[in-house]
Formats: C-alpha cells, sequence, structure tokens
C-alpha cells in the first residue's frame, strides 16, 4: 500500500473530474506553498525555535498517513480561526492565504477520503431502516411504522454503506418487537381478506344543522341584548352606585363588568334569559352570544343554492364542536378490519370559484391536518366530479382521530395561524369572510376485498390456518412451516437443521404456556426476523480473496440496489438454475427490475440522498410571507423531484435534463403554482414548457430553491455550495470549525450582494466563498419558496423584534457574477447554460454516487477504471439514464464480493 | 464472549462478577440502614444541549476569573446558587471538526477519522465509563434520556443518546418523559415464577439467534466477522441484562415519587418533567448515571420563537431575532438548570446529608455556537465529585475537555488512567 503514496506523487492538486483513471490518490499538498510557511511559520516552528512544539520545516507535503494529516489539520484549524500568524507579527497576502486555505482544505478532504478509502472491500451490512421495512412489506404483505429504528443517516454516506449500519441490544429487542408486529398486522388482513364494506356520507346531513344555528345566533343575539339592557338597568340604580364603581374599576370592559352580576342588586341571571353555561359563568354565554361571532358567514352559508343536495367547503368559524363548515369528516367504523380502502368524494367548485382554489386536500385527523392527496377539482356545479383517493388502513390506526377522514379546501386551514390569516384577509375584503369555493355532494369510504391479491410468500409458505380457532398443526406440521417461512425470509438460503429445532422449541414452550398456536406461531416468526441470517446480507469469503458472486448473491445485491427489497422468485429461480450470471440475462433482469414498481425503493432513496433532500423538511416556510406555499404544495414540490428522476429513468431519458430541459413533471398543484398550463391527468405528468421558462432541470423546481433558504430568506451560500456539490461534483470542504464570524455587518440593512462581500475581505473566508457565492447570485430570481422575482427587500427588527418599515431597502436583483476562474454570466439563464454545459462533471458525481449506494461502500479512488467506464459507455448513448446502472451492474466491482 | 464460548460459561463468570455488589446493594443496605447509616453513593448526570450558548453573555469576563467574578446575562437565573456552581472555560474537544455534532463526541472526545477504513469512528463515553463502577448495584446500570424531537434539529449529531459502549457504538435511549417514566417505575405485577419462566424462554431465544449467527459466521472473513461482532455484542449486553434482571426478580420496583407525566410534553415543560424524572431515578437509586439529551428545536417552539434553531445559532451574522431567540434560549435554559439544582439541595440522603453533595453534574455542549467547537461551554455542580465550586475558571485555551471528564471521573471514585484525548486532571477544579 506504500508505494502509492509515493512523494512523487504530490504534484497539482487537479479538480475531481478531470482526474483520470489515476493510481494514487492526489492528497498532498502543492509545493508552491512552501514560501508561505517559510516567510511566515519557519522562524517560530523550525530548526531554531519549536513553539508549541510544532515544527513545519519537517511537514511531509504528502499527506499519506494519519500523523502528517492530523499535523496539516493543526495548521488549518490555526489559519482559519486566525491564531497563526500572530497579530503582531507579517501576515502573508490575502490572495496568497486565501489561495493556501483554499487547497489545504481540499487537500484534508482528499487525504481523509484516502485514508478512509476501503480499497474496493465491501462490508457485509445489515438491513437498513427502509430495507427492513421493505423486506417485511414484500415477505408478509404489509407496511409497518419503523420510525423507532435509527434512520441510519447522518454520518454522511448513503444509508447502504456497510461500515455505518451499527447494531446493538437495543435494536435486536426492537426488530423482535417490530417483527412482531408485522405478523400481527399479516395475520389481521389475512383473517379479513373478504370483507367488503361500503359507507356514503350525504353531505346535506349538516345543512339543517348551520340553518338551526343560524336560528340560534339570531334568537341568542335578541336575548342577550335583553338581558344586557336589564342588567344595564339594575345598575343605573342610584342605591347601586357605590358596587358599580367598584365593579367598572376592576373590569376590563362591559362584558367582564357583567360577569359580575350578582353582585349588583336587581340584576336578572343569565339564565333567566336561557343562557346556561353548564357549571361556569352563564355570564360568558350570554356575552358570547351578544358578539354574534361569524353569523354574517353563517348567514352567507345557508343563502347558497344546492344545499338541500350538499354542503360546501368554508372556513374554520365557531369552535368545530359547536359548529364545523370547514371540513367533513367520515370516521371509518371501528368494527371495519385493516385493508386497501378508497375514498370517494363527488365533488363540484363553484361557478365563481377562482383557479388556484379549485383544489380539494384529503387526510387524516383534520385538526393536525396532515394532507395525504390534494386533487384539482375540475368538476362543475351543473356536472360536479368523482374523485377516488386510494388508501389503506392497518392496526396503527386504532383510535377515533386515526380513523376519522377529512376532505377540507386546500390549504384553507393547514394551521391555525394560517388559516386565520386568509379568513381576516377575506374579512377585509368583503366584511363576512372567504367565498365558498368547493361544493360536495358526497363522501364515501370502501373497503376493497384483498382477497384477488396473490397471498405474500411469506404467509403462504407457512400453510397453516392462522386463526385461533382451527386445530393444533402437528410437531412435523410446525417443523416444515418453521423451515419454509425461515428459507423464505432468508431469501433462499436453508436455515441450519440445529436452528430450526430450536425454533420448534420454542414454539413448544409458548404452547405448554398457554398460547393459541398462531400466537405462539407469531411469538416464534418473530425470532426469525430479528435472526442475523435475515437481517443482514452475507456474502462469506476467505479472507483477502476476491471472488465473483454466487447467483443467489446476485440476486440479493441486484434487488436492494434496484428495489431496496428482497429478489422475488422469478429472480431467485434465474439464480437457482445459475442463469442469473450471464450477462444478457443479467441484462434483461436489470431492465425488468426497472420497469417494476419496486424500482420506486430505490429512485426515492437514492434521490433523496444524493440531492440532500433532508434540507426540505429541515424548515417550515413562513405562510405569511409565502402564502401559496402551503402544504400541499410543498408535497408536491419535493414530489417532482422524485417523479423527474423517475420519469428520466423510465423513459432512459438523458442525464442531461436534470440541468436543464424543455419540459417539467408536475401535478396539477404545481402547475398553478408555477403558472404553467397543459397538465391533463390527476397525477404527475410531462408538460412541454413555453420559451424562456426559468423552469425545467433540478434548479428550476421549487422545492431546490426552497432548499437553499431558510423559509423567509434565500441564502446563496446555500445554494452555490449545493451546486458545487451536487451538479458541478466539486463539493467545498465542510464548513469550517472556529473561523470568527463576520460581525461588522450585525444589524445593518444590506442587499445580498453587499452583505455577502464581505466575505472576500477576510482569506479564511475567501478561499471558500469565492466559488460559492457568485453560483448563489445567479440563482437570486429564485425567492425563498422558488418562484420567480425579480427585486428583493429586508428590513430590520426592532427591539421588540418587529420589522421595522422605517429601515426597509429594496433592491433589484443582480444575477450576474462571475465563477472563480470562470465565465461570466449575465443572468440566470446565463449560469443554467454554464452549468448545463458541464454534463460530464455531473455525470461523474452521480456514477460516483451511484457507486456508493449500489456496492455499499464509500467510492474511492481505486473505482477511478470503474467510474471512467460508466462515463464512457453512457457518454456514447447522450448520458441515458440506464446506461450508468447496465454498465454498474455488469462490472466486476459489482459482480464481486 | 468469543462466539465459539457457550452462553452458560459466559453466565457463570458475569454472575459471579455481579453477584457481590449486588448482595450490598439488595440486602446489605437494607439491613444496614436499620442499624448505622452507609454513606450515599455517588452520581453522575450529563445534560446536554446541542447548538450551544451565546458567546457573548453566556460566559463570565475571562479576565475576571475566580470566585469574585459577576454573574453574566445568560446565567442570572443560576445567580442564587453562585457559590455552587464552577463555569470553565478554555476546554474544547481537540478532534471534533464537524459543526452541527453538539453531542456525538462531547463525552468521548473521539477522533472521527481515527480509524483508517472507516469514516465514522467514536468511543466509549464518560458516562459509561462510570456506570461500569457505579452501575454495578442498581437496576440500571445507566439512563440514557433523550428529548423527544429528533437530535438532528437540536444540534446533537448523530448518536442514539449522548452515550456510546465501550467499542464506541451508540447505545439507545428513552425518548421523552413518558417512556422514561415507564422505563423507571412500570410495575411488574408477572407472578415470579411466570418472570422466571420468561426470562427463561428469551435466553432460549438469544440461545437460538446466538446458534444463527454462528452458523452464518463461518466462513465469514475478518471485516466481516468484525461486523457480525456488533450483532454477538448486542446479544451479550441482552444477556447481562438479563443477568441482572434476574438478581432483580423478586424485588418491586419502587413506587414513583411523580405522577405519570402528560402524552406530549415539549421543550420547557419536557425539560422541566426530565429533571424530575432524573431526580425521581436518584431517589428510588434506580440509578446512578445518567446522561439526557436536551431539545432545543421544541425548546424554541414552546417559547413561541419562531427562528429555526440552527439559524439561531449563526446570530452573529444578523443579531435582531435571532440573537434575541438565542439569548432566550440560554436565560430558559439556566432557570431549568437552577430550579433542578433548588431540588437537588431540598432533597434529602437517608444519612440527612443533601443530595446535591453527593451528585457530579455537568451542563454543556460540544458546540459553543455556530460552528465554533472551540470554549465549550461547561458548566459543573454538585459535591459529589469534590471539585472547586463557586469559581470561574479559565484554563489554558484548548485544555482537553476530557480532563475535566477524567476530574469528575476521579471525584465521584472511578479511577481511570485517561479517557479520550485526556492530558490528566484538571488542576483548577480540585479544590
Amino acid at each position: 500500500m506504500k508505494h502509492l503514496f509515493s512523494p512523487l506523487a504530490a504534484l497539482l492538486l487537479v479538480p475531481a473530474w478531470i482526474q483520470a483513471a489515476a493510481e494514487a490518490p492526489k492528497a498532498a499538498m502543492n509545493e508552491r506553498h512552501k514560501s508561505l510557511l517559510q516567510d511566515h511559520c519557519v522562524s517560530c516552528h523550525g530548526p531554531d525555535k519549536q513553539k508549541g512544539k510544532f515544527r513545519v520545516d519537517e511537514l511531509s507535503f504528502s499527506l499519506s498517513n494519519l500523523e502528517t494529516a492530523e499535523k496539516w489539520q493543526k495548521v488549518l484549524n490555526q489559519m482559519n480561526s486566525g491564531e497563526m500568524p500572530p497579530e503582531e507579527e507579517k501576515q502573508p497576502a490575502r490572495e496568497a492565504k486565501a489561495d493556501f486555505l483554499d487547497d489545504l482544505s481540499n487537500v484534508m478532504v482528499a487525504a481523509r477520503r484516502s485514508l478512509s478509502d476501503q480499497r474496493g472491500v465491501i462490508t457485509m451490512r445489515r438491513l437498513n431502516r427502509r430495507e427492513y421495512r421493505n423486506t417485511l412489506r414484500e415477505l408478509l404483505g404489509v407496511e409497518i411504522n419503523v420510525s423507532e429504528l435509527p434512520s441510519d443517516t447522518g454520518t454522511g454516506g448513503f444509508d447502504t454503506v456497510g461500515s455505518n449500519l451499527f447494531m446493538s441490544g437495543n435494536q435486536f429487542e426492537q426488530y423482535q418487537s417490530l417483527g412482531r408486529e408485522a405478523l400481527t398486522e399479516a395475520f389481521a388482513w389475512q383473517a379479513a381478506a373478504g370483507v367488503e364494506k361500503k359507507l356514503r356520507y350525504e353531505a346535506e346531513t349538516s345543512t339543517p344543522v348551520v340553518e338551526k344555528f343560524v336560528a340560534y345566533q339570531i334568537d341568542a343575539r335578541e336575548r342577550a341584548k335583553l338581558w344586557v339592557k336589564a342588567v344595564e338597568e339594575a345598575a343605573a340604580l342610584p342605591e347601586n352606585k357605590d358596587i358599580v364603581a367598584q365593579l367598572k374599576k376592576e373590569s376590563k370592559n362591559d362584558a367582564i363588568f357583567r360577569r359580575s352580576w350578582e353582585k349588583i342588586p336587581g340584576a336578572p341571571s343569565p339564565r333567566s334569559f336561557g343562557f346556561d353555561k353548564k357549571g361556569e359563568n352563564d355570564a360568558d354565554l350570554a356575552n358570547d352570544s351578544l358578539g354574534a361571532g361569524w353569523l354574517p358567514y353563517h348567514q352567507y352559508y345557508v343563502r347558497q343554492p344546492a344545499l338541500d343536495r350538499g354542503a360546501y367547503l368554508g372556513t374554520q368559524t365557531r369552535h368545530p364542536a359547536e359548529l364545523n363548515v370547514n371540513y367533513i369528516e367520515l370516521l371509518v367504523p371501528f368494527d371495519w378490519p385493516v385493508g386497501d380502502y378508497i375514498a370517494r368524494v363527488r365533488v363540484a367548485a363553484t361557478n365563481d370559484a377562482p383557479p388556484e382554489r379549485r383544489f380539494l386536500d384529503f387526510g387524516i385527523h383534520a385538526r393536525t391536518g396532515k394532507v395525504m392527496a390534494t386533487h384539482e377539482v375540475t368538476g362543475t356545479m351543473d356536472a360536479p366530479q368523482v374523485v377516488e383517493i386510494p388508501f389503506t388502513l392497518n392496526r396503527g390506526n386504532a383510535e377515533r382521530f386515526d380513523r376519522t377522514l377529512f376532505i377540507r379546501e386546500k390549504g384553507s386551514w393547514d394551521t391555525n395561524e394560517e388559516g386565520g390569516r386568509k379568513r381576516s384577509e377575506a374579512l377585509k375584503r368583503n366584511s363576512i369572510g372567504p367565498e365558498l369555493a368547493l361544493w360536495v355532494d358526497w363522501f364515501e369510504i370502501e373497503r376493497v376485498p384483498n382477497a384477488s391479491k396473490p397471498t405474500p410468500p411469506g404467509i403462504a409458505s407457512l400453510g397453516l390456518p392462522l386463526e385461533d380457532k382451527a386445530p393444533a398443526p402437528t410437531p412435523q406440521e410446525v417443523q416444515a412451516a418453521l423451515e419454509r417461512f425461515a428459507t423464505e425470509a432468508f431469501r433462499g438460503t436453508e436455515p441450519p437443521a440445529d436452528y430450526i429445532q430450536s425454533l420448534v422449541s420454542l414454539f413448544n414452550v409458548r404452547i405448554k404456556a398457554g398460547d393459541k398456536p398462531a400466537a405462539a406461531l407469531k411469538e416464534t416468526l418473530s425470532v426469525v426476523l430479528s435472526s442475523p441470517m435475515f437481517l443482514y446480507l452475507a456474502e462469506p469469503t476467505a479472507d483477502e480473496t476476491r471472488r465473483p458472486l454466487k447467483d443467489a448473491e446476485l440476486a440479493t445485491r441486484l434487488s436492494y440496489f434496484l428495489w431496496s427489497a428482497p429478489p422475488d422468485a422469478a429472480l431467485r429461480s434465474l439464480a437457482k438454475r445459475g442463469e442469473l450470471s450471464k450477462p444478457e440475462v443479467l441484462a434483461a433482469q436489470t431492465e425488468r427490475l426497472l420497469n417494476d414498481r419496486r424500482a420506486e425503493g430505490f429512485i426515492r432513496a437514492f434521490t433523496h440522498q444524493w440531492l440532500g433532500m433532508d434540507r426540505i423538511d429541515f424548515f417550515e416556510i413562513n405562510r405569511a410571507l409565502f402564502p401559496r406555499f402551503d402544504t400541499a404544495t410543498k408535497v408536491a414540490a419535493k414530489n417532482e423531484i422524485y417523479e423527474t428522476v423517475e420519469h428520466v429513468l423510465r423513459h432512459n431519458s438523458s442525464l442531461r435534463d436534470l440541468l436543464k430541459s424543455d419540459y417539467v413533471v408536475i401535478n396539477r398543484v404545481l402547475a398553478h403554482f408555477y403558472g404553467l398550463p397543459g397538465v391533463q391527468g390527476d397525477a404527475f405528468e410531462k408538460v412541454s414548457l413555453p420559451q424562456g421558462s426559468p423552469r425545467g432541470g433540478l434548479l428550476g423546481m421549487a422545492a431546490i430553491q426552497f432548499m437553499g433558504s431558510n423559509g423567509e430568506r434565500t441564502s446563496p451560500v446555500e445554494r452555490g455550495a449545493w451546486v458545487l456539490r451536487k451538479l458541478l461534483n466539486d463539493p467545498p470542504p465542510p464548513a469550517p470549525a472556529n473561523v470568527p464570524a463576520i460581525t461588522r455587518l450585525a444589524g445593518k440593512v444590506l442587499p445580498t450582494h453587499e452583505r455577502l462581500l464581505a466575505h472576500q475581505e477576510d482569506p479564511q473566508c475567501a478561499s471558500c466563498h469565492r466559488k460559492i457565492d457568485p453560483i448563489g447570485f445567479g440563482l437570486e430570481n429564485f425567492d425563498a419558496a422558488g418562484q420567480w422575482r425579480t427585486e428583493d427587500s429586508y428590513q430590520a427588527t426592532d427591539a421588540s423584534g418587529k420589522p421595522d418599515p422605517k429601515t426597509k431597502k429594496t433592491w433589484p436583483i443582480e444575477a450576474a457574477a462571475a465563477l472563480h476562474k470562470g465565465p461570466a454570466f449575465n443572468d440566470y439563464f446565463g449560469l443554467r447554460d454554464i452549468l448545463a454545459s458541464k454534463s460530464d462533471v455531473f455525470a461523474r458525481g452521480f456514477s460516483s454516487a451511484l457507486v456508493e449506494y449500489a456496492l455499499g461502500r464509500p467510492c474511492g479512488f481505486t473505482d477511478e477504471p470503474l467510474l471512467s467506464t460508466m462515463l464512457r459507455e453512457s457518454a456514447n448513448k447522450d448520458f441515458a439514464v440506464r446506461e450508468f446502472i447496465r454498465t454498474l451492474v455488469a462490472s466486476n466491482e459489482f459482480r464481486t464480493k | 464472549m468469543k462466539p465459539s464460548l457457550t452462553r452458560r460459561h459466559f453466565l457463570r463468570s458475569s454472575t459471579a462478577l455481579i453477584a457481590l455488589p449486588a448482595l450490598e446493594s439488595l440486602g446489605f443496605r437494607r439491613f444496614a440502614s436499620a442499624a448505622a447509616p452507609v454513606a450515599p453513593p455517588k452520581r453522575l448526570i450529563f445534560l446536554g444541549f446541542g447548538w450551544g450558548i451565546t458567546t457573548e453573555s453566556w460566559f463570565p469576563d475571562i479576565k475576571n476569573p475566580g470566585s469574585d467574578y459577576e454573574i453574566p446575562a445568560g446565567l442570572a437565573p443560576l445567580a442564587r446558587h453562585k457559590a455552587d456552581f464552577s463555569i470553565v472555560q478554555g476546554l474544547c474537544n481537540k478532534y471534533s471538526n464537524e459543526g452541527h455534532w453538539g453531542s456525538t463526541m462531547w463525552l468521548t472526545g473521539a477522533n472521527r477519522f481515527a480509524e483508517p477504513g472507516q469514516n465514522f469512528h467514536n468511543s466509549i463515553s464518560a458516562d459509561q465509563v462510570a456506570a461500569a463502577k457505579l452501575g454495578l448495584s442498581t437496576r440500571f446500570a445507566s439512563l440514557q434520556l433523550n428529548g423527544a424531537e429528533n437530535a438532528e434539529a437540536s444540534g446533537h449529531g448523530p448518536g442514539l443518546s449522548m452515550a456510546w459502549d465501550i467499542s464506541g457504538k451508540p447505545i439507545g435511549g428513552q425518548k421523552g418523559p413518558v417512556e422514561a417514566f415507564h422505563r423507571l417505575f412500570s410495575k411488574d405485577t408477572t407472578p415470579i415464577e411466570q418472570q422466571k419462566a420468561m426470562l427463561a424462554q428469551k435466553r432460549s431465544v438469544l440461545d437460538t439467534v446466538l446458534g444463527n449467527a454462528r452458523a452464518m459466521q463461518r466462513g465469514l472473513g475478518k471485516n466481516d466477522t468484525a461486523k457480525l461482532d456488533e450483532y454477538f455484542q448486542g446479544i451479550r449486553d441482552i444477556e447481562t441484562r438479563l443477568n441482572k434482571d434476574e438478581q432483580w426478580i423478586g424485588v418491586p420496583q419502587p413506587n414513583a415519587p411523580l405522577p405519570e407525566p402528560q402524552p406530549g410534553l415539549a421543550g420547557r415543560e419536557e425539560i422541566k418533567i426530565m429533571y424530575d424524572i432524573i431526580l425521581a431515578a436518584i431517589q428510588t437509586d434506580s440509578t446512578r448515571v445518567l446522561t439526557y439529551r436536551q431539545p432545543v428545536s421544541t425548546l424554541l417552539t414552546s417559547l413561541g420563537i419562531k427562528v429555526a434553531p440552527h439559524d439561531m445559532s449563526h446570530y452573529h451574522s444578523t443579531l435582531g431575532e435571532k440573537l434575541d431567540a438565542s439569548q432566550r434560549r440560554d436565560l430558559t435554559q439556566s432557570e431549568l438548570l437552577s430550579s433542578f439544582i433548588d431540588k437537588l439541595k431540598s432533597t434529602r440522603e437517608s444519612d440527612g446529608s443533601r443530595l446535591f453533595d453527593h451528585v457530579a453534574l455537568a451542563y454543556g455542549s460540544n458546540i459553543r455556537t455556530e460552528h465554533n467547537l472551540d470554549n465549550c461551554p461547561t458548566l459543573l455542580t454538585g459535591g459529589g465529585a469534590g471539585i472547586k465550586l463557586g469559581h470561574s475558571i479559565v484554563t489554558p485555551k484548548d485544555t482537553p475537555l476530557c480532563n475535566a471528564w477524567l476530574t469528575l471521573l476521579h471525584g465521584v471514585g472511578v479511577k481511570a488512567e485517561r479517557h479520550g484525548d485526556s492530558s490528566g486532571v484538571l488542576k483548577e477544579l480540585l479544590a
């Protein structure tokens, strides 16, 4: 291994993408920096003096071992924090220092990478959290909540990298209990396989309720007026003067004053006017009735047409327990079993409904408002439409609120704050409240029998009756069932005989303890689901020897790569016959797996981690500033990324489309958000873009730009760094620790450009920011929600934390900038063209991410030949996305342990 | 345990190891309490708060160390305890370089890159070093408590709690007050015979999966064997726990000295209740070593602060609402700690002394604020480790934080030679 780090390799640091199939890593500091060390460091840290017992003159410029790397890290830390050279000493020139820090921080990254290189060795790994969930799903036909397991992300690599996937005693017990839960769920699904149920709620059921409430409000208001008058008359009596004066002094307003009616001699009780607050102060009810809150809105509601046939989805007015015209709820009856369900809504947009309000949100538990689906309503009052929404119900949906479905106008009440804001805006406009936009005829749910679906392989393998009433199976039957189940769970590997014997005795112990056979079986099977042969993907091999994968291992590696799930029967039987390793069969299976719906397991997980999408859930948008970016839009924006990658993969389009394209893959919600016509169906689909549209490609996506903000303001730094990391495969070194913050500008209102220019003053900052910031400037036309804008503004907050309008400053967006040591651009479109011309760099980053994800180990310098092959083969086909995957799967690396 | 050894073999040796102190704790102490009071045991608590503090208003003036310092604004709520805690400045974990990891290496001082060929490495945390000794005679060797929220949002970094085991692998913990409460006080009403039978059954489950692991181990190379060792270690940990459970069969769970917490408590309320639960765990001698990875994200929400937590820690660039959020966070955390100290002082041990005098408590984070990992905020309190209290202590810059941990360990009677990257005990802390 030593010879790879020959000091002769210490040459220029070449940008990662033009490195040829390098033999040695470039973790070496450029020799040209010797003079900086000589001029500024050696006098104290050299042959004469060794302050802090540290010498730089003997520091090797080749970072070939941890010790040297740690020493250079010290140099980096000291210079970044501004400690060295000491203030009173001569300082290096700004540019030279910036270059030095730039190179050194990149060399440190390269050194870390090469020193942590696994040299092609793939560590055996356990199933990660997603794969564990998917594997249970494929085996037992049910999906359970696995969020209690560790997420397996956070250490920087993909969640498939074996060396980062740990195991603990705690986790073993979680696997056992989750396995038990999955089995219970699966048994319940089996028991209910044939159940068919249907229930329809006619929306006009609420009409008399609203009408009655209006009549009640009017009547109560009259009674309240009479009571108030009577109280005031009593208060005016001369003999009550003193007590009234005292009470008024204690009360903030008249309503509060009236709460003390009892202390005023002669004042009648609210109850005598029909106000009974059930044990609380009756005056509160009378006071409230006097205001008759939202009566005009309720009156407006009952004036609407078609109330004899349906109901409207309005805003929240009274407490929902009193009156609810905001959403329609439907409880799935408690005795309806787990299974696949369909919700249907017959719905219409009112004649005056503006286009942006013709959307319906569907979800469970209206109060928390988690939106599960959003549909555009195209039906009219004359011709309403039926919207169909499939969903599943499992054992987790046991409590009332977990099985109460709701429909509501999109975004009308995502949160109390946001709903209230929309309501008061409408109130200002029309003094009533939000105009009614959606009308519902009925809302129904149906449980779809799953008897026709094939029995999940794990359940089928048991071949035992699973009801408690069934007769106990014979010992032979139990043993055979356990054997078949374990083989299925272990992806075709036959379990050792003594293992099966142990399982049989566990089963018998449970039976002796009084368990019913089904319960004992469940307990025993949960042990299988926490056994190493289930949890680990093992490819046994003696030390230091590389060998081709056996067909069965290849099947497993392929299916966990492209499905994040176990190989199916077809793949396993090809493996069993020894055919899978034939190149043409392997290629055909790769195609089949990519065409299967399960490929979503790969697409979503890979895309999410590759593009660093966890930032999307990091921030909430400020809805007062970006009212259109409601919950449904955020969900759709996130899905746009997945759907676009999926589209590219399904159609084997060019990877270039992700940099720039003349189409987008959007649904109706996003079409509205972007102002783009042309979506035909109810799902995501490809839509052509008009000339000059900023959309098309990753940078045109709202969610990508949203990630480069904090939900309120854009962050050119985040955006620039993301582009360098994900699109240009030139990741800036991680944000260094302990760099002194620039506080000079704190509290000042400055345009973004000017504020960020401060980064250029300090070499510690400039070393990275001169690369990062210009890209961020080019993206400034996208606001924090990814909408196009031409100006930006900022106002400081005053001492009380409120924005101070006096400080408001508005400036036009200036997107023109120049890449560091690169071309200049005039605007976003110019920047996009520059980036689009770098598809080879992008393809390299994509390839190395694929290699890491697929092989479950970091992509190291030993993978250079593989990367070159992937790039060459795919470049021949205009970077068709499947070409990368095909080449990778066909490679020795993929087919070797 | 080498996988080739039988579990029985292991059982024998580990029971022998555990039996003596268990005897002391179960029988002897109960008996002894009737006669002469025994000295109360030492306890060690670590409270970590992810994103750090506000540098300018949390630290005492560095130019005026000693006992006669002025309490800074961020610590104002702690003024009444001024004589009973020390602030130490200048400490850091020199290998730390992840600006978003406030807890991952806080108690370990590990070098993430220490292991060639790996991009994540950690080592044992100080609490676990202590638990190996202080934990022998309690129902739980240690307790790991976590905020009921996503730890990333609070700047804690990777990990299942603040604790890392002897091989540097993450140790899981209880998430939120309800889980913690149940872990400590849920009554086991199962008859003893049945408990024994269940224990036996759990052991046969472990035997079964161990058998499976051994079968799989055949033919594995060195790396893969090392990976599978984690599984063996996991099972071994459960074995140890089962052995301990066995000792505790028939010993009733203590009565909870507080009611079951409401579900859904978040932020400020959560921390308050968690402190009560920590106190209850100590009062009932359920454990003597605790860590609590406090929520920060929900703390902000519970104070009505809208600033995102990570953003808050970058208050330098804009000041305004971010700085305000940062300082309000400091104040609230200090208030919560202050009332916790009140309770530690007012709780009495069986010999009449204050619980406070037998507790060593460290409060801080690996992050100062922003991405700054130097001068880690460190507040030490409690009389348990016999350290110097009531002082603002300034150590030479970049003194290993692990020196402080080593000092605490020695103070509570755990004579470790070194911990993490420690270079010795902190002389400045010695009273």
